[in-house]
């Protein structure tokens, strides 16, 4: 994992960066599947890396030759079935940071009105 | 009482309170490593102010016991995820079974299930072979050796079939104990739990419940209900209770129609687990669902393969010029009456190659009409309007999709369970991150890969928008 400050995740940073100045095209599928493990880690600077470089990837597609294209065109469709995954992943974080945002909503509840134990927020509907 | 008892009082009253968070802290450590073990921090209560020569001194604090630093909520999230992560992991390793059975291994001199595809070929073909000279012993044997390797191959694989769902069973069935166990201790917790700190954070006692439950919710689908005085319910996901608060209710099981079905209460709850999601969920879908699924369809092509061979066979005629009759029939394979079951009996009931009726009805024994007219089955959609090799390539690309399927399930809910574990052990666990932290790396990865997402989403658009534009030109 690289971590900030350190030199092999620097070096890191800079390959992926070179990624789309390179005349080979990195492998999609690759790239779609570290995306999946990172967010699994939640490894977020893993994750702007990777942004990162699929912006570069996305700069280096426009002028690509005939045969590249050809190569990039089959890359996606092996790389379909993780890219299912990641989605389901990213769906499954979303959920994540719904519960987890919910949970903050309940503690900051608590600690304003000085609750104990779990108290839902939404007592004012009705006569509850 | 503006006594110099008083400011000792007030002194020691510190102390003490420092010492009760000292040792608090102690027991964080030393319970670093204990699974499930929760963070606890001190209470601090405010004591009367001192009175000396009439100032008013501090408040002083008084340590009042911990509080864990849990949350319900969350861990009742992780427990729903590691149930839908433990059902497809089960589910998965049973499917991976199934799709080695069908995986060819070119390896290997044996014939095996993995072979059904070639089989179906290397027997029609001999068909084919025998057209050129009907009248040849060995073409004939050869027409009867590939029919015995393929029915051999698909009767193995449903035995092994049978097999691997008798061994999903005893898997299934082997979870109901352990079950049982764990929602015993759960509701003698529960007792503990509610005589003792009613209306508090129970600490280790609740670590122990929490451990009991995130068991549980490995093993089966649940729902938990928060009760009065600290107190919990658990039921299935459909809502049969296994623990109410200080009883608990236990699980039984019972044979019906040779598979382990689940009783609660004497009631049937085999397919509401099934649905539910855990360790036992998995095994029963596969027991229940995607091994019925493949033995239906290897039952489909072998019931069709033979019926249609053994029907064209008994009408032809064979090489000492007889006909099969309805009291006499010239089958190949062994004739099913019925479709299920077909892929188990399926074998060669011929054993004399003259009884191969290459020749037409009413034709010379030189005759080689109906061996064309059986060769050209491999050409036939006599399998639900699929030719039997197309059929079969169709039923192992079904299974394989299957298996990819669940495997996308199975990553994205690891993935998930991973997620909530990272943020559990940030809030719960004894380590120097807080949860600020924890929901700020939660926020940016998902704002991170949300940006990795949509840029491969319109990069891999692109690409295969490009790559059309290249076949076109």
């Amino acid at each position: 994992m690289a971590k900030a400050g350190n030199p092999e995740g620097i070096e890191e940073k800079r390959a992926m960066l070179e990624l789309g100045a390179r005349r080979e095209l990195p492998e999609l599928k690759e790239l779609v599947v570290e995306a999946s493990r990172a967010l699994a880690r939640l490894d977020a600077n893993r994750l702007q890396e990777l942004a990162l470089s699929c912006q570069a990837l996305n700069r280096a597609l426009v002028p690509a030759n005939a045969d590249e294209r050809a190569v990039l065109a089959s890359q996606a469709r092996e790389a379909t079935e993780e890219m299912a995954v990641f989605a389901r992943v990213l769906e499954a974080t979303r959920a994540n940071l719904n519960v987890m945002n919910r949970l903050r909503e309940l503690r900051a509840g608590r600690l304003e009105y000085g609750q104990v134990g779990w108290v839902p927020t939404e007592s004012r509907h009705g006569n509850d | 009482m503006g006594t110099i008892n008083s400011a000792f009082s007030l002194i020691s009253g510190a102390l003490d309170a420092d010492q009760s968070a000292l040792s608090i802290v102690a027991n964080n450590v030393a319970n670093a490593n204990t699974p499930g073990y929760t963070e606890e921090t001190p209470n601090w209560q405010q004591n009367h102010p001192i009175e000396i020569n009439g100032s008013s001194y501090g408040d002083g604090v008084t340590e009042t016991g911990a509080t864990s630093l849990r949350d319900s909520v969350l861990v009742a999230r992780l427990d729903q995820q590691q149930q839908f992560a433990s059902a497809s992991s089960a589910r998965l390793t049973a499917l991976d079974n199934v799709q080695a059975l069908f995986t060819p291994d070119s390896g290997s001199t044996s014939s095996k299930a993995g072979d059904i595809g070639s089989d179906i070929t290397s027997f029609f073909s001999s068909f084919s072979s025998l057209e050129a000279n009907p009248t040849n012993n060995a073409l004939r044997q050869q027409v009867l050796s590939t029919a015995t390797t393929l029915a051999g191959d698909i009767s193995n694989a449903a035995a092994s079939l049978n097999s691997q769902r008798s061994g999903l069973d005893q898997e299934a069935a082997g979870v109901t104990s352990q079950v049982n166990s764990l929602t015993k201790a759960i509701s003698q917790l529960n007792l503990q739990i509610q005589s003792t700190s009613p209306n508090a954070d129970a600490g280790t006692l609740e670590d122990q419940r929490n451990e009991d439950i995130s068991q549980l919710s490995k093993l089966i689908g649940i729902n938990q209900i928060t009760t009065e005085n600290n107190g919990l319910s658990i039921t299935t996901t459909t809502g049969q209770l296994l623990v109410s608060e200080g009883s608990s209710l236990q699980m039984t099981t019972g044979m019906v129609g040779g598979a382990t079905d689940f009783f609660l209460g004497g009631v049937d709850i085999t397919s509401q687990l099934t649905t539910g999601g855990g360790e036992l969920g998995g095994y029963l879908t596969a027991r229940d669902t995607d091994i019925p699924s493949v033995l239906s369809s290897l039952d489909q092509l072998a019931y069709n393969v033979s019926t249609n061979v053994n029907a064209l066979n008994n009408t032809g005629t064979d090489l000492d010029g007889v006909t099969g009759t309805v009291a006499n029939p010239l089958y190949i394979f062994k004739e099913p009456a019925v479709v299920a079951g077909s892929a188990a009996s399926m074998s060669v009931v011929m054993t004399d190659p003259n009884q191969i009726a290459a020749a037409g009805l009413a034709q010379g024994t030189g005759d080689n009409t109906n061996a064309v007219a059986m060769a050209n089955l491999a050409n036939s959609s006599i399998v639900n309007g699929q030719t039997p090799t197309d059929y079969y390539s169709s039923f192992v690309s079904t299974l394989g999709a299957t298996v990819s399927g669940v495997q996308a399930e199975n990553t994205a809910q690891n993935a998930s369970v991973t997620q909530l574990q990272t943020q559990n052990d940030a809030l719960s666990s004894v380590n120097l991150n807080d949860e600020a932290s924890a929901m700020t790396t939660l926020e940016r990865s998902y704002q991170a890969a949300s940006q990795v997402f949509a840029m491969l989403n319109t990069i891999m658009a692109s690409a295969l928008n490009l790559g059309d534009q290249t076949a076109v030109s």
